[in-house]
């Protein structure tokens, strides 16, 4: 450290000057330790208690049993609702084929068109036409 | 006479942590750093009572805060910044009062020097101190800290968060700025 510093700091010393009363720092010590408030310490040395040492993997599993129970009602919700789904689907599917069978063989074709169709083919073979007026 | 009892400071740090053995713990830290830190505190401050209250408050503090201290940095370096903190609001505030510029060097603290009744400092002694609180306060800090002390440039560089190289740097132009404040003043 010596070439570092200069002809003048060496020709000074460290001697500073300054000087404190006598038996300050036996005095400042007593002082001081009467000074101190009340403080809360927390005791980071004891041992811990069973409770606080299996706390964060009791915190974990409530976690991932919290995004399972999540995940199911999610899936359920989801399952419950394409079922559903399906099931309007299926429905209306039946309900299209029941109304093609109800255009097919009751509403579909009248009495006009089934006499119509009979009178074309008796007048194509010269046959007298029915009354149907008759009983 | 009682002897006195050999300070491990890692037993301490120990004792620091339990509620039954703290206070007594902290009053073997006031015993064992109460003069480097008082010493540190008054070549920044000069006066003996400025220094006397900022020890204080830097114990109140280190105490009241405690709980917070868990041991990662070594208990000095702890207690070394709050001193340094403390000393520095301190000269602030003693700025304010005097209605000294902040910007302003720390000169006006050595105008009471001669005067002070625990200084028996020579001429150039003074003339020393006076050098010294011409320069920036970190720049003194630096100082202070590597002449008086003889402080390791690695334990300097924990407590003051700079670089050791910045802190060589700042302590060589700490002694050309005091070589050039004799030359111009003698």
């Amino acid at each position: 450290m010596k070439q570092e510093e200069s002809q003048i700091l060496n020709q000074i010393g460290k001697e500073s000057g300054f000087k404190v009363p006598d038996n300050y720092f036996e005095d400042f010590g007593k002082r001081m330790e009467n000074m101190l408030p009340e403080v809360e310490i927390t005791n980071v040395n004891a041992k811990p208690s069973t409770w606080l040492r299996i706390r964060p993997y009791v915190y974990l599993a409530a976690m991932f049993a919290g995004i399972w129970c999540m995940m199911k009602v999610f899936n359920n919700f989801n399952g419950t609702a394409s079922n559903q789904l399906r099931v309007n689907e299926i429905a209306a599917g039946i309900q299209v084929e029941n109304n093609a069978e109800d255009f097919l063989m009751m509403g579909g074709a009248s009495d006009y068109d089934v006499f119509s169709y009979e009178d074309s083919v008796a007048m194509s073979m010269d046959e007298p036409l029915p009354d149907v007026n008759q009983p | 006479m009682a002897t006195r009892e050999k300070y491990d400071e890692q037993q301490v740090v120990e004792q620091l942590h339990d509620p039954t053995t703290c206070r007594a713990a902290f009053g073997k830290v006031i015993e064992h750093y109460s003069s480097p830190l008082y010493w540190q505190i008054r070549r920044m401050v000069i006066d003996h009572d400025d220094a006397n209250d900022v020890l204080q408050n830097t114990f109140l503090k280190a105490w009241t805060s405690i709980d917070n201290f868990r041991g990662d940095a070594r208990l000095s370096t702890w207690l070394y910044k709050i001193a340094i903190n403390e000393s520095i609001t301190f000269i602030n505030k003693k700025k304010v009062m005097a209605q000294v510029s902040l910007d302003d060097d720390d000169s006006f603290l050595v105008n009471s020097l001669e005067s002070d009744q625990w200084f028996d400092g020579d001429q150039a002694q003074t003339q020393l101190q006076r050098a010294i609180a011409s320069l920036p306060q970190k720049q003194r800090l630096v100082f202070n800290m590597r002449y008086y002390d003889e402080m390791k440039y690695e334990d300097m560089s924990e407590i003051l968060g700079t670089s050791v190289g910045a802190l060589k740097a700042s302590y060589h132009h700490a002694i050309k700025k005091i070589e050039t404040f004799f030359s111009e003043h003698d």
